[in-house]
Parts: structure tokens; C-alpha cells; sequence
């Protein structure tokens, strides 16, 4: 290591870039698959699912003029959360972080607000398609 | 273990703790809480090149047990995240040192590090809620790995040339 030239990238080796060049491509290619899944999860009405320790608790509704509060209980602790007009958020909740609360409102496809004290999640999913709503 | 060695190991267990404390006033935009960026492996990385894996993890731990006292995480989840990052990035990027030198470069060993640093969290974090949604944003963290890897790898291969091998 002693001998490695610092000037500019002449310290990489080829291996190096080869894993970057590796790296990057991994990379961009889940995230290109996650937009994917994105633009494939359906455009029907989006809803929200809030689960608790990965079972899901409740799935509420987002659209305009829609409200609703939801105190949610888990043992000792509770987060409130709060649905206005398609979006969603934490307002209170009782964990030492608070991270989930000053994660603000969501309100698109995949988006979600995680409280990892409490275990919470919240995530937002597209309904597959309208078109069994409408075959029923 | 001498006096001096001690002395260095602490002082290089306080810049950690700095580092470490210092980079979670920034969140970094995703919505899971408390993933970091891992600028204290520059620490890891000159732990490891002058003294060894067992040094290396030795500071890593107690960095992340420094760091989050201080930022008031203790055995919260982002702690479990923090020393699981940690430990591991530290363990692999030891390991290539020790084995694959001739291959990698300082900078390949530390991007190494951070990926693995970085994935860990993330994973610690989706078997804490138990939800694999959370890993879509694996991709983020890689590419975020890259540029934060080469970047402490950069600084502590200027660091292991420029400071002196007898005030160690
Ligand atoms: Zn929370």
C-alpha cells in the first residue's frame, strides 16, 4: 500500500473498476426494475396498507375527500395516523425516534413511512386493475 | 497491548464516534429511519491496514456503542442497524485486505465495505419489520455505496501514505 500512487484515480486497479462498472450496473438495473414494478402495479385507486411486524392491519382507502384517524395499538405502543385527501401520514406516535412522524404525508404508488421501534409499516400500493370490480 | 497502541486505538475510536454522530444530524432521503452512510470505515479501513481485523472490529464496535449513546439510539433498532453494518462491512473489508490485496485497491476494498455496510442495514431493517418492500431500495443504497465507498476509500489511501509509520 505504501507505494500506491494517491494522484487522481491511478490507485485503482482494474479490478476495482471492474466492480464499480459491476456495481453500477446491479444498481441501475434494480432500479429499473423497481420503476418497472411501478408502472406495472395498476392504475386503479390507491390504498394504503399499514402493517405491524409484516401482518397487515388495516387497508384504508386514498382519494379525495376521504378522512379518517387511526389509533393504532401494539402492546405498549401506539403510532396515529392520519388520511386526508389521498394522502397519508404518522401525526403521533410514541417511539423514541420520531422518525416515522417527521417522515411527512405520502401519497404515491410505493411510497411508504416505516417506524421501525414500533414495527410499523406503511405502504402504499395500487389496486391491480378496476377491471375485476367491474366483472363482479 | 502497549500504551501507545492503546492510545492511538482510542483516539481512533473517538474520530469514529465523531463520524458516526456526525452523519446522523443528515438522514439521507429514504423512509426507512437511520441508515447511514458509513463515513467512520475510513477509521475501519486505516484500524485494519495498521494494525488488524481484530483492532478493526474492536473500534467498530465500540464506535457504534459511543456513537449511539450520544445520539441517544442505545439498542434501538437503528442501533441493531449500525452494528450490524458495521461489524460486517469492517469483517469483509479486513478479510479482502488480508487476502486479496494485489487485486484491490484501497478505494475497491472500502466501496466493498460500504455495499456490504450498506445492505446490511437495509436487510436488518426489513427483517425488523418483516417487510421485503423495503428492500426495492437495495439498488439506491448500492449506487449511494459506490460514491460514499470511493470517497472514504480515497481519503484513507491519502491518509495511510501521508501519515508517518513510526508514530504509530
Ligand atoms: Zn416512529
Amino acid at each position: 500500500m505504501s507505494k500506491a500512487k494517491v494522484n487522481g484515480l491511478k490507485i485503482l486497479t482494474k479490478a476495482d473498476i471492474c466492480l464499480i462498472g459491476l456495481l453500477v450496473v446491479i444498481a441501475v438495473g434494480g432500479i429499473g426494475l423497481g420503476m418497472n414494478r411501478l408502472a406495472s402495479s395498476g392504475s386503479g385507486a390507491l390504498t394504503a396498507q399499514i402493517s405491524v411486524g409484516g401482518t397487515i392491519k388495516q387497508t384504508v382507502p386514498l382519494r379525495e375527500g376521504y378522512r379518517q384517524e387511526i389509533q393504532l395499538k401494539n402492546g405498549d405502543h401506539y403510532n396515529v395516523i392520519e388520511i386526508v385527501n389521498g394522502k397519508i401520514h404518522i401525526r403521533q406516535a410514541d417511539c423514541p425516534d420520531q422518525l416515522c412522524v417527521r417522515s411527512g404525508w405520502i401519497g404515491i404508488a410505493t411510497q411508504q413511512i416505516v417506524c421501525l421501534p414500533n414495527r410499523v409499516v406503511i405502504k402504499i400500493v395500487a389496486a391491480e386493475n378496476d377491471l375485476d370490480d367491474i366483472a363482479r | 497491548m502497549d500504551i501507545r497502541r492503546m492510545m492511538i486505538l482510542s483516539l481512533f475510536v473517538a474520530i469514529a464516534s465523531i463520524l458516526h454522530i456526525v452523519e446522523s444530524w443528515f438522514p439521507l432521503p429514504f423512509p426507512i429511519p437511520g441508515v447511514k452512510l458509513g463515513l467512520a470505515n475510513v477509521v475501519s479501513i486505516l484500524a485494519i491496514a495498521f494494525y488488524g481485523w481484530r483492532e478493526a472490529l474492536l473500534v467498530a464496535l465500540l464506535r457504534v456503542m459511543i456513537g449511539s449513546l450520544f445520539g441517544g439510539t442505545v439498542l434501538g433498532p437503528s442501533f441493531a442497524m449500525s452494528m450490524g453494518g458495521a461489524l460486517i462491512s469492517t469483517a469483509v473489508m479486513a478479510y479482502i485486505y488480508q487476502y486479496h490485496r494485489s487485486i484491490f485497491s484501497i478505494v475497491g476494498i472500502s466501496i466493498i465495505g460500504a455495499v456490504f455496510h450498506n445492505s446490511a442495514q437495509i436487510i436488518i431493517a426489513a427483517l425488523l419489520v418483516v417487510s421485503t418492500g423495503l428492500l426495492w431500495y437495495l439498488p439506491y443504497l448500492i449506487l449511494f455505496a459506490v460514491l460514499t465507498g470511493a470517497g472514504t476509500g480515497f481519503t484513507a489511501a491519502y491518509l495511510l501514505l501521508k501519515i508517518p509509520r513510526d508514530c504509530l
